[in-house]
């Protein structure tokens, strides 16, 4: 479980957020929503303190984070950055080992139980094809899923997702978030994720937390927030839904429709 | 494993390879050692037996002058090349040297001031040179810590401050210096030659380039996760700030007695890297040794060609910089499809 009370991040005199409150439970896939800008990669650098927050507290499984060493805290917080190419062309399963990296003495080399660990991430993710081949030699698409076996091994119980879906095509985000998903369901891990499509978000988050200037908008159940009015306010664009049946819904700014004509 | 076989396998082939470098190396030079004379030497170093009169003067070349240059060529080759390796991991730049705090910037200042001083105070020149080396670095670090936002884009400026102002140092010692004695030494000086080097230097590198050695080599995996940059460094659990302050001192040590004792011997530590990762691959742990390896051949050889080329004795720096600029060329030619540019 992870849990936030007051939460405050100022850059120099330039505050990012204020007074953000929220708890996310086991087996729950929670969307951080907002516009670029509004303090979602903030947030999620805020809760396993690649930033330290300025003001409030960040609680894992009931225990305030500043009293865990940073080795603890990688061990039950894991990362999925944005996908990106290294500066250095390691090997796709060298890149999931370092995962290893918290449970590991400073002075050691990963061990053979080490790759085994990070070869069952990969499997698990159907992508152990890749393992032998150039981390900076393949798509997109597949470097975003790398980076989330790599989360997996690290064996974590919150898992914090950086805008996942950037730069990925529309299979990819689908193929990705449907994975995400099923991890979140199969093994009980509390998930954080930054996005900003508020369709994606509607289709798979649990919970979900709209963030606008550094402040919590509105918060609560994927059913009962994801509106057009709020989703209007958040974005400072009309928006209307469209019934896409199964109760779920598709999410347009009223604009853009104009002059096809309805 | 099958990897950590073929590592093993490369690292004994050039094991190997450092063995007939070190060989060569031993018998190139103005005064020419038969083999036969090496085996005598040998007997008599064994056994005491008395050696002919013509012998022992060249069992002195051999002893005092050519035993300690071939080991301070390798030690100083495997210091610069692996601090290289490390700089590139930590500053995340493959085009990064060890210079790039302003170490070599210092030394140079350092060396120079000594030889305006009082270049017959013996050792002077190497403690003034190894003194403002360090000094140059702390300073960089010091800067870096002050302005604080960006670690590593803030290091790499400040330390292009502190070199740019140790530069302008070293020209006031030169237009001050006399032109007729002293300037002529500062500039050989800064060319870096292995020529001066006695059992002394050898005896004060050896530890330094031991202990890095043996910190990189325990730290390769470190390294890895620290080349990914800060923010996923952090976030499988490590300190990179801490980790950085660590690997920069023990480089820097390396490098300021390299450069202290020997002077500038440019492009080993941005060459050599490069050459290790396109055979050992790019993780520390198995390259770092390669790095070492592939150092000390590559300054014996230079050394050796140094010596022997002209009559006159060239400096090493020289012959360095005129073949490690187009290997680079080549490895850039080389590696273009493997995203590493």
């Amino acid at each position: 479980m992870l849990s936030c009370r007051q939460l405050g991040f100022r850059y120099g005199d330039i505050r990012v957020l204020h007074d953000i409150c929220f708890t996310v439970k086991k087996g729950c896939f929670c969307v951080v929503l907002g516009r670029n800008g509004s303090g979602k990669t903030t947030l999620i650098h805020c809760l396993n303190r690649i930033l330290h927050p300025t003001k409030g507290q960040v609680f894992i499984d009931g225990k305030d984070m500043t009293s865990l060493s940073r080795n603890e805290i990688a061990r039950a917080v894991s990362l999925v950055p944005q996908e990106h190419m290294e500066i250095f062309p390691f090997r796709v399963i060298d890149v999931v080992v370092m995962a290893r990296a918290p449970f590991l003495g400073t002075a050691a080399a990963p061990k053979t139980i080490d790759y085994t660990i990070a070869e069952k991430a990969l499997k698990q993710l159907h992508a152990f094809h890749l393992a032998d081949k150039n981390f900076n030699r393949i798509s997109g698409g597949e470097r975003q899923i790398v980076l989330l076996a790599r989360a997996i091994a690290q064996n974590a119980r919150i898992m914090l997702l950086d805008e996942p879906t950037n730069h990925l095509d529309f299979n990819n985000q689908y193929h990705l978030l449907s994975a995400i998903k099923e991890l979140c369901r199969t093994t009980d891990l509390c998930l954080v994720a930054s996005m900003h499509d508020p369709n994606l978000a509607s289709l798979f988050a649990d919970v979900v937390i709209m963030l606008k200037n550094g402040r919590i908008l509105y918060h609560g159940p994927n059913q009962k927030v994801m509106t057009p009015r709020n989703i209007s306010a958040l974005y400072d664009v009309d928006t209307r839904a469209i019934p896409i049946g199964d109760r779920k819904q598709l999410f347009l700014p009223k604009q853009g429709m104009g002059s096809s004509g309805t | 494993m099958s990897t950590s076989r073929a590592s093993g396998r490369l690292l004994g082939l050039l094991g190997l390879i450092l063995a007939a470098a070190l060989v060569i190396s031993l018998f190139s030079g103005r005064i020419q050692i038969h083999w036969q004379e090496m085996v005598t030497f040998g007997i008599h170093l064994l056994k005491g037996q008395d050696l002919p009169a013509d012998l022992v003067h060249k069992e002195l070349v051999l002893l005092w002058l050519r035993l300690p240059r071939c080991l301070m060529a390798l030690l100083v080759g495997s210091a610069l090349a692996v601090s290289g390796a490390v700089y590139q991991a930590l500053f995340r730049n493959p085009l990064v040297s060890p210079d790039i705090l302003g170490v070599s910037a210092g030394c140079t200042f350092g060396a120079a001031l000594g030889l305006i001083l009082a270049s017959d105070v013996f050792g002077l020149v190497q403690v003034l040179s190894f003194f403002f080396g360090i000094t140059a670095v702390c300073l960089s670090l010091g800067l870096a810590r002050v302005i604080s936002i960006k670690p590593v884009i803030v290091l790499v400026l400040a330390g292009i401050v502190v070199m740019s102002f140790f530069n302008a140092l070293l020209m006031v010692v030169k237009y001050f210096s006399d032109p007729y004695d002293e300037l002529p030494g500062i500039i050989f000086w800064v060319m870096g030659s292995l020529s001066r080097v006695s059992w002394e230097h050898v005896a004060t590198m050896a530890p330094f380039t031991l202990v890095g050695l043996i910190v990189f080599i325990v730290l390769g995996f470190r390294l890895n996760i620290l080349s990914l940059g800060d923010i996923q460094a952090k976030s499988l659990g490590m300190n990179p700030s801490l980790f950085r302050l660590i690997l920069i001192t023990f480089s820097s040590f390396m490098v300021a007695v390299s450069v202290a004792c020997c002077g500038q011997i440019a492009w080993i530590g941005l060459v050599i890297p490069h050459m290790a990762r396109s055979l050992a691959g790019p993780e520390h742990q198995k390259m770092i040794p390669v790095t070492a390896l592939l150092g000390a051949i590559f300054l014996l050889l230079a050394d050796s060609a140094a010596r022997s080329i002209s009559s006159a004795e060239i400096p090493v720096g020289i012959i360095t910089a005129l073949t490690g600029a187009p290997i680079f060329g080549y490895f850039l030619y080389k590696n273009r499809n493997t995203g590493w540019l």
